[in-house]
């Protein structure tokens, strides 16, 4: 029988996160393995009205489609750009949902940063429409034996962590996060304190956006585009990987300055970190402040789609921000860093602490 | 180790059947269980300088879960996307390659023939020819319990039909249809079978290495309604859609079936010849000539490759070859001439007991 969870799990995404309306063209991208999923969500897609677009790939080298088995050997030219068809594809879906389930999180690795580099390009011209929700979206993991591998559980265990995060009462975590996100409105400087970090920054004028199970699902997060010449200090990501592309970088040390990476440093595969961050003139700006605020997810996964929740987290990413929430960082690289502040961490909003080690305190308490 | 022989097929079928150039955008509708074989065509893609754009599937193209339950109106209009795909694509690659050859036969005919009908405008250029394609299978445990063969033989059967000497059996399939090209009145005749109809102006074409692989097979598109007399799928059961369909007997007149019976299944031959009007046609018969095809395998690309078998397609015809008839429907049914049968050309005895007389076929 199937796991009941996954229908409900299909429900949401289609019902709440990019809520299907009839005569949509949905986009589905997803893993082979996702298949229950893939199914589930075909058939509430059906009953919506609205056309299913699925697109199944093995070994993907970058979003929404681009094979790893073509990335690999294909021209250098043809990898800075998406096809005419794929293009116009992305200009004219309604909704995407993207379903993660990779059978190896480190099959990327095969590619040369250089080639990694360029078919993030690629992605430039689609960016905007995403970035802008202009389009309904929604990214997810289904859970399958690599993710719960990096996870460190059983895939039983995996599952049950999974479907424990995205299966809540999302209007109560709306609730509870606008509280929050209301506080930081009004606030014009965040200071971040935490182990080999202090860094300052800037939301005057910025509103941030609850993510209660919309784009992404889990959802729990409350984040900004910080005024973009505003960053300065250090932050050290030293508690976490950061994972991007199937690489896994460890130790990443960055100094900002006016806004700008102007330092940057790592104790594994810093050839990596260097090389993303002169992708594009962008990459070296910030374009997100994110605040984890999921209850249900503790612990660290290497899965920024989960970790970049973890409640009494914070999370900063390097390259485009959201036009919408007033940014106008432009990059073709969007890479979120997690930075535990459980244990040792500060966060200050116009010199008030309101959150210590993870825990909200003072106003916020 | 990897097959060596897939890495053949994927470059026979890249490079030969559609000849894929640098720039192009190469459609690849695929079942899950090709990968194999999948992966080799897009690293060939890449070698070329191509996109591939890549549709993979569990079952059906459409999505079967969405097919079985999308309102009837989305049926009827293709996505817009999708049928923008179709119609700019440079060139397609199908390969079917199914965990379950029943599967999808519970979604009803109606419904997967309003998605047939809606997407057909958008695979007009891959119907007419215009733009290369070609369909194939990757060998499954499926298809090979089909063809009553463990999957490793039924492997070395699909192999030995597809890696072959293509130029060659080209030229000899040319001299046939060039024989056939020179007469008028075609006439099938076999167990509990006699049937005639006219060839007259219509073009003759040879597969043998582009639309389908394995080709080798000679067809055209007969007069609409020349078709007169009786034939009996006595031999092989029609297989459409998932399902079998065991002893059809059609009778026609004046081109159009009048009489159609069936041992097994016959209700779904009966609303298949019902789906529409062109569906009481013949859109095509074909001469099965591929040497490396000999037994039958429950598996329509190959059986009406057999060589000295016929089959007659009801349902649409090519408009290339100056067929008429439009129809969503086009299901071939493989008749076996090897015992006994013969094809007469203008009263000419032209094949006997499945072999060519008279003339170098």
């Amino acid at each position: 029988m199937t796991d009941p969870r996954v229908r409900n799990y299909a429900e949401l995404l289609v019902d709440r996160c990019v809520e299907v309306q009839p005569g949509w063209q949905v986009l589905i991208t997803a893993g082979v393995l996702a298949r229950p999923l893939v199914e589930e969500v075909q058939r509430a897609i059906a009953r919506r009205g609205a056309y299913a677009l699925t697109r199944v790939v093995f070994e993907v080298a970058e979003v929404p489609t681009r094979e790893l088995v073509w990335a690999l050997e294909a021209p250098e030219e043809l990898l800075a750009e998406l096809p005419a068809i794929e293009r116009q594809t992305a200009e004219q879906i309604d909704a995407h949902i993207a379903i993660i389930a990779p059978e190896n999180t480190r099959a990327g690795s095969r590619l040369s940063p250089e080639r990694q580099a360029l078919l993030s390009r690629s992605r430039a011209p689609i960016i905007k429409r995403y970035l802008s929700h202009e389009l309904a979206w929604v990214g997810c993991d289904f859970p399958c034996p690599a993710l719960a591998q990096d996870a460190g559980m059983s895939l039983a265990a995996f599952e049950d962590f999974l479907y424990g995060a995205c299966l809540l009462d999302w209007e109560e975590e709306g609730r509870r996060m606008r509280r929050i996100a209301d506080r930081f409105d009004a606030a014009e400087e965040v200071r971040i304190v935490g182990a080999e970090t202090d860094v300052r920054l800037s939301l005057t004028g910025r509103q941030g956006r609850v993510d209660a199970g919309r784009s992404n699902m889990p959802g729990g997060e409350i984040f900004y585009s910080p005024v973009e010449d505003s960053a300065e200090g250090v932050v050290t990501f030293s508690e976490y990987p950061a994972c991007a592309g199937g690489f896994e970088v460890e130790g990443v040390c960055l100094r900002f300055e006016g806004g700008r990476v102007v330092e940057a440093s790592a104790r594994t595969n810093e050839d990596f970190l260097l090389r993303m961050l002169d992708t594009d003139a962008g990459a070296r700006g910030l374009g997100e402040l994110g605040i984890g605020c999921n209850p249900r997810i503790t612990r660290h996964l290497r899965n920024t789609l989960f970790d970049e929740k973890i409640y009494g987290t914070v999370h900063l990413a390097v390259g485009a921000s959201f036009p919408d929430l007033g940014g106008r960082n432009e990059s073709s690289v969007h890479w979120d860093m997690v930075k535990e502040l459980r244990g040792d961490g500060e966060i200050h909003l116009d010199g008030e602490l309101v959150q210590r080690d993870g825990e909200w305190v003072g106003s916020l308490a | 180790m990897p097959d060596a022989r897939v890495k053949e097929y994927a470059r026979l079928l890249v490079e030969d059947c559609v000849g894929v150039q640098a720039g192009w955008q190469v459609l690849i509708l695929a079942q899950a269980l090709a990968r194999p074989l999948l992966d080799e065509v897009v690293g060939e893609i890449a070698r070329r300088g191509a996109y591939p754009l890549t549709r993979v599937a569990f079952g059906g193209f459409a999505g079967d879960e969405w097919l079985k339950e999308a309102p009837e109106e989305l049926l009827r209009t293709a996505s817009p996307i999708e049928a923008a795909t179709r119609s700019q694509a440079d060139c397609m690659i199908v390969i079917r390659a199914p965990e379950n050859t029943r599967e999808g036969a519970d979604i009803p005919a109606g419904r997967r023939a309003l998605y047939q009908s809606a997407m057909r405008p958008s695979m007009r250029a891959f119907s007419s020819d215009e733009k290369p394609w070609v369909g194939c299978q990757y060998p499954t445990q499926a298809l090979a319990q089909d063809a009553g063969m463990t999957l490793a033989e039924f492997e070395e059967f699909l192999y030995g039909a597809v890696l072959v000497d293509w130029p060659a059996l080209h030229a000899r399939l040319q001299r046939i249809a060039d024989r056939l090209a020179a007469g008028s009145e075609l006439r099938i005749v076999g167990a509990d079978t006699d049937l005639r109809m006219c060839l007259d102006g219509r073009r003759i074409d040879v597969d043998a290495g582009a639309g389908n692989m394995p080709g080798g097979e000679i067809y055209t598109s007969p007069i609409e309604d020349s078709v007169e007399g009786i034939i009996s799928f006595s031999e092989y059961p029609a297989s459409l859609a998932g399902h079998e369909v065991g002893g059809v007997r059609l009778r026609f007149e004046g081109g159009r079936i009048v009489e159609a019976t069936a041992e097994t299944d016959e209700a779904f031959l009966l609303a298949t010849l019902d789906a529409d009007e062109g569906a009481r046609r013949l859109g095509e018969v074909g001469i099965g000539c591929n040497p490396g095809i000999q037994r039958h395998t429950r598996n329509t690309l190959f059986d009406e490759k057999i060589e000295g078998t016929v089959h007659v397609a009801i349902g649409f015809g090519f408009p290339q070859l100056g067929g008429a008839n439009e129809s969503a429907i086009h299901w071939d049914m493989v008749k076996d001439l090897r015992n006994g049968g013969r094809l007469e050309l203008d009263g000419e005895v032209i094949q006997a007991n499945g072999g060519w007389v008279g003339f170098d076929g």
